[in-house]
């Protein structure tokens, strides 16, 4: 696999529908005009969240789209990455650089040696697992003085631009988070067209019947387990810079691992543009609601209509609005050409 | 020596509620293979349930227990008749997150109902009393709330192998398709056992209430110690959740003894995952 065939496969869209690459083009053009065409700092910091979550569903689709393991404790890999960056900033004054691949081999070592353990397991209990794994994280950084436990870590202030300590002005952070999020899509690009790619969605629809096929499983879940946790770290290694402030509450909750597989889920996992839809859709959902009640304050009213569209989604749409548009276009089809209709399956191969 | 007692005898009496939690979700997941995120909640509403009783029409947390009973069992119809019917329709991947959808909508409905504030019961029969009993001095909160537990497990049991609609359920989660040719409802079944599950993980609640807090986040800590309990004890195994249950209740006192009390969650996980690792089926599960 030669460095030149990895990255002529991460920018072959042409199995995608028209409308599909039309999309992701407007998308990437957007992404680039955004800054200089809305000068709103609201709408700004709404911008670089559905940057960050589309990135962190982005992470999520590996293991838990194309692979069909449910991963319950992302955050866990964020908080790595997010601590991997403040600890070293705040003890040794490393700069953002250093820290950053601290966090992320941290997030795929873990990866890796629970991921052997963890992965054995299917379908619930591999989800249980995930929850159990992520909240004995949680806990660990809140009980341990190491990581200055609940009280979290204040990054330094850098006086922006600092590209060593990554202490941007508003407009640098956009393009930061967008270089990132456009990295993880190309990875997952690359993903979803390669051997690895194909082995997990064997795996998803028959794990017995890959198995059979000669698949080694284990290795194969690890694999995109593992590159599941460092999309996510470097996700959290941005937050920690962009937000200059951590703690376990706001990088390693449980909340935000439901947000994050819940991103992938509503636009649908398993598809490239899944996670984009799903954080269009959660992230200006989550600000403008929160800045709605957050006001008059009824706590928890948010997470209230996310678990309500989770449940309407498993209930009538697992797919979300992947499959909504899939059940959509075969309706179509119904129509005019009948069964000799060819149906392009959203999300290419 | 007096500690070992004092340590065995706590960890017996919370054990013993666990086991009542673990049976409800035992099950339900061996009725019809679902593993309900929300057993957690059912509890936690139970607590809600008991605690508003105490509050507002007697001010016994002992009286909460028949109420929050009726509403866990209408809690598990409701989520069994208006989702989970639907979700086993679905692929796997839908009955996690819809259970889980499930317990998002109970917790934060109830932050947003209740507030976060945490709530406790301050009088009643039980309430912050002690029990003196051959010795030793024990909090007549837990003593009461092992026994209803007990009580409520031994009355399952007896409904589940003395009666035929007990038999019922039992052939429903042995074989499906056969319980089906042999004229069993399996629908009804499934009803059945989110009711029970619903009433059981209530009134645990509401019986906790007489000495644990109230509040809408409890479910989840719960709901973790249950799923271990469940596993080690063997998914849809009932003795098992009986023998689990009290041997999570050791493993929690005697963690906060020797480890530390902060890390008594984080050993239950543990355990979790040994079993789950190398004996899946648990100590008396079958599959």
């Amino acid at each position: 696999m030669t460095l030149w065939r990895i990255l002529r496969e991460a920018f072959t869209f042409s199995d995608l529908s028209r409308g599909e690459r039309i999309g992701l083009a407007l998308l990437l053009l957007a992404i680039t005009a955004f800054p200089w065409v809305v000068r709103d700092g609201f709408a700004r910091t709404v911008a670089v969240q559905f940057l960050l979550y589309a990135m962190l569903g982005v992470s999520w689709n590996f293991i838990g789209g194309y692979g069909g393991q449910i991963d319950l404790g992302g955050a866990k890999n964020v908080g790595f990455g997010a601590y991997g960056v403040a600890l070293p900033m705040v003890l040794w004054n490393w700069p953002f650089w250093y820290g950053l691949p601290l966090g992320v081999a941290f997030a795929v070592l873990e990866s890796l040696v629970l991921g052997l353990g963890l992965l054995r397991l299917r379908g619930h209990y591999f989800a249980i697992g995930t929850l159990a794994v992520a909240l004995v994280w949680e806990e660990l950084f809140v009980y341990s003085d190491w990581t200055r436990g609940a009280r979290g870590i204040l990054l330094p202030f850098k006086r922006p631009p600092d590209y060593a300590y990554m202490q941007l002005t508003p407009v640098g952070f956009h393009y930061f988070i967008a270089a990132l999020f456009v990295f993880s899509l190309l990875w997952l690009n690359w993903f979803r067209r390669s051997k690895l790619g194909y082995q997990l969605r064997a795996i998803r629809e028959d794990e017995d019947a890959a198995a059979s096929l000669g698949i080694n499983v284990l290795a194969a879940k690890v694999k995109a387990y593992c590159i599941s946790s460092v999309v996510a770290a470097l996700g959290g290694a941005f937050y920690a810079v962009y937000y200059g402030f951590i703690d376990p509450d706001s990088v390693m909750h449980l909340d935000l691992s439901i947000m994050i597989a819940m991103t992938a889920l509503v636009g649908g996992a398993g598809v490239l543009w899944g996670p984009i839809v799903g954080a269009a859709v959660l992230i200006p959902l989550d600000r403008y609601l929160g800045a709605w009640f957050g006001g008059g304050g009824i706590l928890g009213m948010d997470f209230v209509i996310y678990a309500v569209i989770i449940m309407l989604l498993a209930a009538y749409q697992p797919k979300g609005v992947a499959g909504l548009l899939d059940a959509f276009a075969r309706w179509r089809a119904q129509g005019s050409g009948g069964g000799a209709a060819r149906v392009r399956p959203v999300g290419g191969r | 020596m007096d500690l070992v007692l004092d340590i065995g005898i706590s960890g017996v009496l919370m054990g013993l509620v666990y086991a009542l939690l673990a049976l409800g979700l035992t099950i339900i997941f061996g009725i019809m293979d679902t593993v309900n995120f929300a057993h957690g909640e059912f509890l936690m509403l139970g607590m809600y349930a008991g605690y508003l009783t105490y509050a507002h029409v007697y001010p016994d947390p002992l009286a909460g227990v028949p109420v929050a009973g009726a509403t866990g069992l209408a809690l598990g119809v409701l989520a069994y008749t208006l989702l989970v019917k639907r979700l086993l329709l679905g692929p796997p991947i839908a009955q996690i997150f819809g259970t889980f959808g499930l317990m998002l909508f109970l917790r934060y409905g109830a932050l947003a109902v209740f507030g976060p504030n945490l709530r406790s019961a301050t009088e009643g029969l039980v309430v912050a009393r002690r029990l003196v009993a051959g010795g030793l001095t024990l909090d007549a909160a837990k003593v009461a709330a092992a026994a209803g537990s007990a009580l409520l497990f031994a009355l399952v049991y007896y409904l589940l192998r003395r009666t035929r609609l007990g038999l019922a359920l039992q052939a429903t989660a042995a074989n499906r398709e056969a319980a089906r040719y042999m004229g069993i409802n399996t629908d009804l079944m499934n009803l059945i056992g989110w009711a029970l599950g619903g009433a059981t993980a209530g009134m645990a609640g509401a019986l906790l209430v007489n000495f644990y807090y109230v509040s809408p986040t409890v479910g989840m800590v719960f709901s973790m110690i249950t799923f271990t309990t469940v596993a080690l004890g063997g998914f849809g195994s009932v003795p098992g959740a009986l023998v689990a249950g009290v041997l999570v209740g050791l493993i929690e006192v005697i963690t906060a003894q020797l480890i530390s009390p902060q890390l008594k969650l984080a050993v239950i996980y543990l355990v979790f995952f040994l079993v789950v690792l190398f004996r899946p089926r648990g100590l008396l599960g079958a599959r």
